[in-house]
């Protein structure tokens, strides 16, 4: 089982690195969409808009950088995978790929986003504990909803209206953490959320496992 | 129609008209701000009730079609969706006039209000969902699986919500209105009846949906044995 | 249909108990007392009893209907 997903995972990272036009396509859309906002806004100081405008940027690259799990395999490609493996470890695999991916994703969005709009993080910690708390959610919710999409043929903006209102309740509480560790409050105001977090990150992970093999079963 | 088998239709006629009557005759709180109007709590509240469980019977279903992949479990599923999404616009409509009078705005920043809307986008989303799969089998499958992981995180949604904001409904802070949900005992008695009666009225309406779906789906593999040469 | 003897008693019933609990105290807060005192609220009740039970008795035509269509099917 361990190797299965070592081996599927490390078949992900390399197709990634060898088709290098795509991770580096998703980071250019993250630094056009920020310098976008830039021209626009310049600069913001009022730090819940600061949270919301750096949050909507990330959602929006995450939810098109998973699009892509299950389509860029194609359908015969992904059929004679899951006789080699096991469904469930497919999934594992893809989850844990789209997480590293997406925390890429954010500590660029995050880099630039603060070099451009400025950055007013105090908590930079735990604003970054945050991130990833967020990308493993993100990736965990999207990446069972990508392959549901993928099976229609508009599976982007499927992907987007299957998502967003199931990411909601990771949302509200990724921003509640994000804002406080912004104002740089005391932990103690924000610690009651990262159990939270992690409770939801294992719920959908734990949907994932167990709903996934209902998924590619013809 | 038969009482014995059809016994719950009449006992949603009864119960609907309970609330009706008894909703507009019982004496209620006297509050200030809301006034009369506390007595949408039966018309308006109770439809949210009626969504939340007729969404609870589509996952049920929904969880029985992946076990059975049985055509009939699929169609339950998806019109038990559709009953409660009914009932889920109408106390979203309902809601936003009783905002208005209330609150000043047909629409306000409140946790329950936003959960609302959100149990409605993920429902639009699973019927979105279905329409485009053509296949059948492949729709009742993929379908289900949403709305089974859709629903789980709609519920932790609905838990968590409330306790990351304020609220403008009873039980949270900076309301005039009843302070603690303690509805007065009175309210109670025409409260649950009206919750179980508006649910089964629109259980009845699904129920119709899916038989005429039965005859339908019969009708036409009639016709495809028929085309057949056997 | 034998919609004529349980249901119909329960609702008279019903309306007996609800209209004879009806209390309605003054007090600061302004209510609809005049409405009620007037006994008009009772006409706004009936109606609105009456255009339910009237969508009602509709839903059940339609779903003897339904039961028809049913049988036919399966007799054939």
């Amino acid at each position: 089982m361990f190797k299965e997903f070592s081996a599927l995972l490390g078949k992900e990272i390399i197709l990634e690195l060898r088709g290098k036009y795509a991770l580096g396509g998703l980071l250019l859309y993250v630094i056009s969409t920020v310098f976008v906002v830039y021209l626009s806004v310049v600069k913001v100081t009022n730090i819940p808009v600061w949270n919301a405008l750096f949050w909507i940027i990330f959602l929006f690259a995450a939810t098109n950088a998973v699009a892509k799990a299950f389509v860029q395999d194609g359908k015969e490609q992904l059929l004679y995978l899951y006789t080699l493996a096991s469904p469930r470890s497919v999934i594992m695999a893809k989850i844990t790929y789209n997480t590293l991916l997406l925390v890429t994703v954010s500590l660029v969005t995050y880099a630039f986003y603060g070099l451009f709009i400025g950055n007013p993080v105090e908590n930079t910690w735990l604003y970054l504990c945050t991130l990833i708390l967020g990308a493993a959610g993100f990736s965990g919710t999207l990446t069972l909803l990508s392959s549901i999409a993928a099976q229609t043929n508009n599976n982007v903006t499927l992907l987007s209206i299957l998502g967003f209102p199931v990411l909601m309740p990771m949302l509200i509480t990724l921003l509640k953490l994000s804002k406080n560790a912004a104002d740089g409050l005391d932990f103690s105001v924000s610690v009651k959320y990262l159990p939270v977090l992690l409770a939801l990150n294992l719920i959908v992970a734990a949907l994932s496992y167990i709903l996934f093999p209902y998924l590619w079963r013809d | 129609m038969e009482i014995k088998k059809d016994w719950w239709k009449f006992l949603s006629i009864v119960l609907v008209l309970t609330a009706i009557i008894g909703g507009m005759l019982i004496p209620v709180p006297r509050l200030a701000i809301l006034n009369e109007t506390i007595r949408n709590l039966f018309y308006h509240v109770t439809m949210w009730f009626a969504m939340m469980i007729l969404m609870t019977g589509s996952v049920f279903y929904s969880i029985k079609h992946l076990r059975s992949f049985d055509v009939m479990d699929d169609a339950k599923a998806r019109i038990s969706a559709e009953a409660g999404l009914v009932m889920g616009v109408l106390g979203l409509v309902t809601g936003s006039v009783w905002a208005k009078f209330t609150w000043g705005a047909y629409w306000v920043n409140d946790p329950k209000l936003n959960g609302a809307a959100v149990t409605i986008l993920v429902y639009l989303a699973y019927m979105i969902l279905r329409n485009s799969l053509p296949e059948e089998r492949q729709r009742g499958r993929i379908s289900a699986v949403y709305n089974i992981f859709a629903y789980v995180l709609l519920m932790v949604f609905l838990m968590i919500l409330p306790r990351m904001t304020d609220s403008l409904h009873p039980g949270s802070g900076g309301n005039p209105a009843f302070s603690n949900y303690d509805l007065d005992d009175t309210m109670r008695i025409i409260f649950y009846p009206a919750i179980i009666g508006w649910t089964l009225f629109a259980a009845w309406f699904a129920q119709l949906k899916f038989r005429l779906f039965k005859l339908n789906y019969k009708l036409e593999s009639d016709l495809f044995d028929l085309k057949q040469p056997s | 249909m034998h919609i004529h003897s349980v249901p119909i008693k329960i609702i008279a019933l019903t309306f007996l108990i609800l209209s004879t609990v009806s209390v309605f105290a003054q007090g600061d807060i302004e209510m609809a007392d005049r409405m009620r005192s007037e006994g008009k609220i009772y006409v706004v009740v009936a109606v609105l009893s009456v255009v339910f039970l009237g969508l009602a008795v509709y839903l059940i035509t339609l779903d003897r209907r339904i039961s028809k269509m049913e049988k036919e099917k399966e007799n054939q």
